[in-house]
């Protein structure tokens, strides 16, 4: 059996009460499905994304893998493992981080804090103060471990979340936009630490609105749209799946009309959208859209041309990019991405 | 069953971190029980003066077993009055965050509610129990059929207090609305329980709801063992009802925590405050 949590056809619909207890009689609005037949795999030993825009599912999907939620229909295993029929032994394998800094007790000193949750994990006794040391060493809180919470920092609360969620040694870890309104170089760190859990065989799922990190961490990427599965390859595939184009920005020293010509030729040939005008220094510059990097081409013609080139810039279409037309997409069905 | 310990140990330090922080703590969990029976006695002496009233109620006649009555109605009420505190509390784990964090964790959560009653108990009785024994045993108020009988006594004070506390955290836990019973369970149980006066003094419909309540028949047996010499078999029925009320109430609590679970999963409601 390969380790993975795999869901098939995971349906989410909140009930909704759209009407007073005193007045049940009458027709009821359907509630549009929070998750709306997701087909996920999430593989031990990688770390995989999961991208939407707001109110696409993502917190919900977590929040089931968890357990904390229900599926309405559809079912999800957990190293093949049942999602609702196995759950205690299903939570003892995974652990949920969320951003924010609430998921812990603010009167309890960390080091307390972590105690109690392997407490409530059953870690065994003899490995558990070891752990709690590793944890604390691993997000960086040992200098802090017997102050209260209540005195931490919002990221000194956040990094203590972070190391109740492995308190258990997770198999999976679900990570929920784990490093909202973290320092960048506390979520560097994070990052490190998700990284290196992956290498360890942790399987993680991860939110992020912050998508430089899902590029960084993710080698699988799911993109969600209105409950549903939309697009999903490595962040690379995801990205080229777009009809977002890379930009190639060219200033010449000079006009030079030989290198004017290799442009538009070029423009001709490969069916790139070319746009020229003059900087403040009233020199040529040209603006060159296609779904390819022409860089290297578009250089090597205008050098071949007698232009001398004094400014290039390619600025490549992003995860963002694709996730933003993916979603436009959703929204439009007609919409096909190229 | 390990793993419940833990899970108990785990409770009662965060209980003791979350509500017991300073010493003005510790002295209010003297000074309060102390005060309710001060207020309980002062409030009942005017009443002693009704002509009459000792043919009706003998302990009437003697101030120093009056006040034993009252001190053991004001001890037993502590414990179970300790108990819908911590429910109440237990309920601001929602507000707090830290409800959804319990139930993401493969703890037995009738261990956790029940680590919660006890850690409470504990908690809030250790003091006025001392308190209470050394004054009972100086004030020379004990009267025992038998060594035993202290047992018997604590054992139908500790247990259904216990169980009593496991059933109010699985009714708070899942409800936003429940914290009404805060108020409800404070003066309305304190009458209904003959902490202040004997049951028999109550109108029957009040005895009916009052022998709802495990408290009243926990004082019953404290008060029949500890100061009445009374031996076991004369308090067979309340304990039998005691042993009733706490099947009862486990079977609740079970099912309670089973629904509100079920259902906080289907309606997301875990996460709402």
């Amino acid at each position: 059996m390969t380790r993975a949590i795999v869901t098939h056809d995971l349906v989410k619909i909140y009930p909704r009460r759209d009407r007073p207890w005193w007045r049940p009689a009458g027709p009821r609005r359907v509630a549009a499905p929070a998750v709306a037949g997701l087909r996920l795999t999430i593989p031990a030993g990688q770390v995989t994304g999961l991208l939407g825009l707001n109110g696409a599912g993502k917190t919900t999907t977590i929040r089931m893998l968890s357990t904390l939620l229900r599926p309405t229909s559809g079912s999800a295993t957990v190293d093949g493992l049942d999602l609702v029929r196995d759950a205690r032994e299903i939570r003892r394998r995974i652990n949920m981080i969320a951003g924010g800094e609430r998921m812990t007790y603010a009167r309890l000193t960390g080091r307390e804090n972590l105690w109690y949750f392997g407490q409530l994990y059953d870690v065994p006794r003899a490995r558990l103060k070891a752990r709690i040391g590793e944890l604390l060493a691993l997000v960086g809180l040992e200098h802090a471990a017997d102050q209260r919470v209540e005195q931490y920092s919002k990221g000194m609360r956040q990094r203590l979340s972070i190391a109740r969620g492995l308190i258990n040694e997770p198999a999976y870890l679900l990570l929920d936009e784990p490093t909202l309104g973290l320092d960048a170089p506390i979520a560097r760190d994070l990052r490190a630490v998700v990284a290196e859990l992956a290498r360890g065989g942790v399987g993680v799922l991860l939110t992020s609105h912050y998508l430089a990190e899902v590029e960084q961490l993710c080698a699988r990427v799911h993109v969600i749209a209105a409950g549903r599965l939309v697009a999903q390859g490595t962040p690379a595939e995801l990205t080229a799946l777009t009809e977002r184009r890379h930009t190639v920005e060219i200033t010449l020293a000079a006009p030079a009309p030989a290198a004017d010509q290799a442009v538009q030729a070029l423009s001709v040939r490969t069916g790139a959208q070319v746009t020229a005008a003059r900087d403040d220094e009233l020199r040529p510059r040209y603006t060159v859209r296609h779904r390819h990097d022409l860089a290297g081409e578009l250089a090597t013609a205008v050098v071949a041309a007698g232009g001398a080139i004094v400014r290039l810039e390619v600025t490549p279409p992003t995860l963002e990019d694709a996730v933003l037309a993916l979603a436009d997409a959703a929204r439009r069905p007609e919409a096909v991405p190229a | 069953m390990r793993h419940a310990l833990r899970v108990v140990a785990a409770e009662a330090l965060k209980q003791h971190r979350r509500s017991f922080g300073g010493p003005l703590v510790v002295f209010s969990m003297l000074i309060w029980p102390v005060l309710q029976l001060a207020i309980t006695y002062y409030t009942m002496l005017p009443v002693l003066d009704t002509p009459g009233i000792a043919e009706r109620w003998p302990l009437a006649a003697q101030p120093s077993r009056l006040l034993a009555f009252l001190a053991a109605g004001a001890f037993a009420y502590l414990f179970y009055f300790s108990l819908v505190q911590s429910a109440w509390n237990f309920a601001f784990e929602r507000i707090s965050g830290t409800m959804e964090l319990l139930f993401l964790s493969p703890a037995s959560r009738l261990a956790l509610v029940f680590a919660n009653g006890t850690g409470a108990l504990v908690q809030n009785t250790w003091l006025a129990g001392c308190f209470a024994v050394a004054a009972a045993g100086a004030g020379g108020a004990l009267h025992v059929a038998h060594p035993g009988m202290y047992a018997v006594a604590a054992l139908a004070l500790i247990i259904p207090a216990i169980v009593w506390g496991a059933f109010l955290n699985s009714l708070m836990l899942f409800s936003r609305d429940s914290t009404f019973l805060y108020t409800l369970l404070d003066d309305p149980l304190w009458f209904v329980s003959g902490v202040r006066l004997p049951l028999f003094a109550m109108p029957l419909a009040i005895k009916a709801i009052g022998l709802a309540f495990p408290l009243t028949s926990s004082l019953a047996v404290l008060r029949g063992a500890l100061l009445d010499a009374q031996p076991l078999t004369s308090l067979l029925e309340p304990l039998a009802l005691l042993a009733a009320l706490c099947t009862l109430l486990l079977a609740a609590t079970a099912t309670l925590l089973r629904l509100g679970e079920t259902r906080a999963q289907r309606t997301g409601s875990m996460q709402l405050y």
